[in-house]
């Protein structure tokens, strides 16, 4: 018998355990592109290229829209020691064009991701938009080249590592 | 009125067991008398793996579920249950079952149609040899359960903020089987004279389980809420024939 009421007991708990949900949303929804600066180097000993990380002493990124307008928020302002930058891609468009101040100098970074993928994450969470870099185009004021790293842009975050370096 | 209704489940689940028990120890004469009965050798064989009765069961805590959740979920299933020589209990379940649920968020889920289950429940009471035999019984079983209901997500709405502008993308009648297994555990008692009363814990588990990122339903017929397993009880109300 008090096997029996120690299992009952089990199973109000039970009951009582799945009637509690949590509706609050706790997946990852963020999806950034991930940009870090880094500076080419010619080793004339060598004569090898080496391509070490540089942090920008003051750096503002603004997005520019599809009909060329800056938009009000900016994303970086003056931002100081800066070695890389997290940037929302553009959920509606097939690119994403920014412009970047490094110290006094400004380039254009267009991104193009013409494949982008709709996510269903759940109920609680909605859908989220993740993509896919085909192309990236520069001014080369500042910027020399470009490399693209990682070409999915997702909620997942890449330790040590970006989808995009820029090179000086 | 919600309190109300765990207040009468536990006391329906009070009694079931101790009438469970009770059935046990307390056995009248007259099924000594059916226990000794003489059988023709053409029934003999018959008699061995088919004891005759067939249980047509409902679950009331589904309906009781139903109720205290309101429109949100909602359900209904019947079975029927052979038994063979009181070891062996197969059984099919057929139910009804649908949601509908709004997120925080104001996406709209909705589901409902039919699903069934097959399996067995295996007799885990001994039956001592010098005692009478009884119909009671506590079990332990296994379930496969399927449903095809489709289902609709409405009003997923991508918004975004840095860039502008907002996009709907439409989720409707989305169809797809999704299938399951349960692990039983339960008692089932005599409370009046054919008629049955017992409960279950059922441990679900989804096969069917969808990737990361791929549209999945919130809620499935007959399982539950979306999830690699859960959790469920079941009330039944039997007749046995």
């Amino acid at each position: 018998m008090k096997n029996i009421n120690c299992f009952l007991f089990l199973i109000i708990v039970i009951i009582a355990t799945s009637c509690v949900s949590n509706e609050e949303c706790q997946k990852e929804r963020s999806v950034n592109l991930e940009i870090g600066f880094f500076e080419k180097k010619l080793n004339p000993l060598t004569n090898t290229y080496t391509f070490p990380a540089i942090s920008i002493d003051s750096l503002t990124v603004r997005g520019i829209t599809s009909d060329g307008k800056l938009i009000d928020s900016i994303l970086y302002n003056n931002s100081k020691k800066i070695s890389e930058v997290n940037l929302p891609l553009n959920k509606l468009d097939v690119q994403s064009k920014y412009k970047v101040t490094f110290n006094k100098t400004v380039d254009t970074i267009t991104v193009i991701h013409t494949s982008t993928t709709n996510q269903f994450l759940s109920l609680e969470c909605g859908c989220i938009k993740t993509f896919s870099i085909d192309t990236v185009l520069t001014t080369n004021h500042f910027i020399d080249s470009v490399k693209i790293d990682n070409h999915t842009v997702n909620t997942l975050k890449l330790s040590n590592a970006q989808h995009i370096r820029i090179f000086n | 009125m919600r309190n109300i209704y765990v207040y009468l489940i536990s006391m329906l689940i009070c009694c079931t067991t101790i009438t469970a028990l009770a059935q046990n120890q307390n056995l009248t004469a007259k099924d000594s008398i059916n226990a000794v009965k003489i059988l023709k050798p053409s029934q003999v064989a018959k008699t061995i793996w088919w004891k005759g009765h067939t249980y047509i069961q409902v679950d009331a805590a589904s309906i009781v579920r139903s109720t205290l959740m309101g429109n949100e979920t909602y359900s209904a299933e019947a079975g029927l249950q052979l038994d063979l020589s009181h070891k062996y209990f197969p059984v099919l379940e057929i139910g009804y079952a649908g949601a509908n649920k709004t997120s925080l968020e104001n996406v709209q889920f909705k589901t409902n149609g039919m699903f069934g289950r097959v399996g067995i429940d295996f007799n885990l009471s001994k039956q001592k040899k010098e005692s009478k035999p009884t119909s009671n019984l506590i079990f332990m079983g296994l379930r496969l359960g399927i449903t095809n209901a489709s289902y609709d997500i409405n009003n997923v709405i991508i918004t975004d903020n840095y860039w502008g502008g907002t996009t709907q993308i439409p989720y409707s009648n989305i169809k797809g089987l999704q299938a399951w297994y349960e692990i039983t555990f339960g008692l089932k008692v005599e409370v009046a004279k054919n008629i049955f009363m017992g409960w279950a814990v059922r441990n679900k588990h989804l096969i069917t389980q969808s990737k990361e990122g791929e549209i999945s339903p919130w809620y499935i017929p007959g399982y539950g809420k979306n999830a690699s397993s859960n959790w469920a009880i079941s009330y039944t109300i039997g007749y046995k024939f």
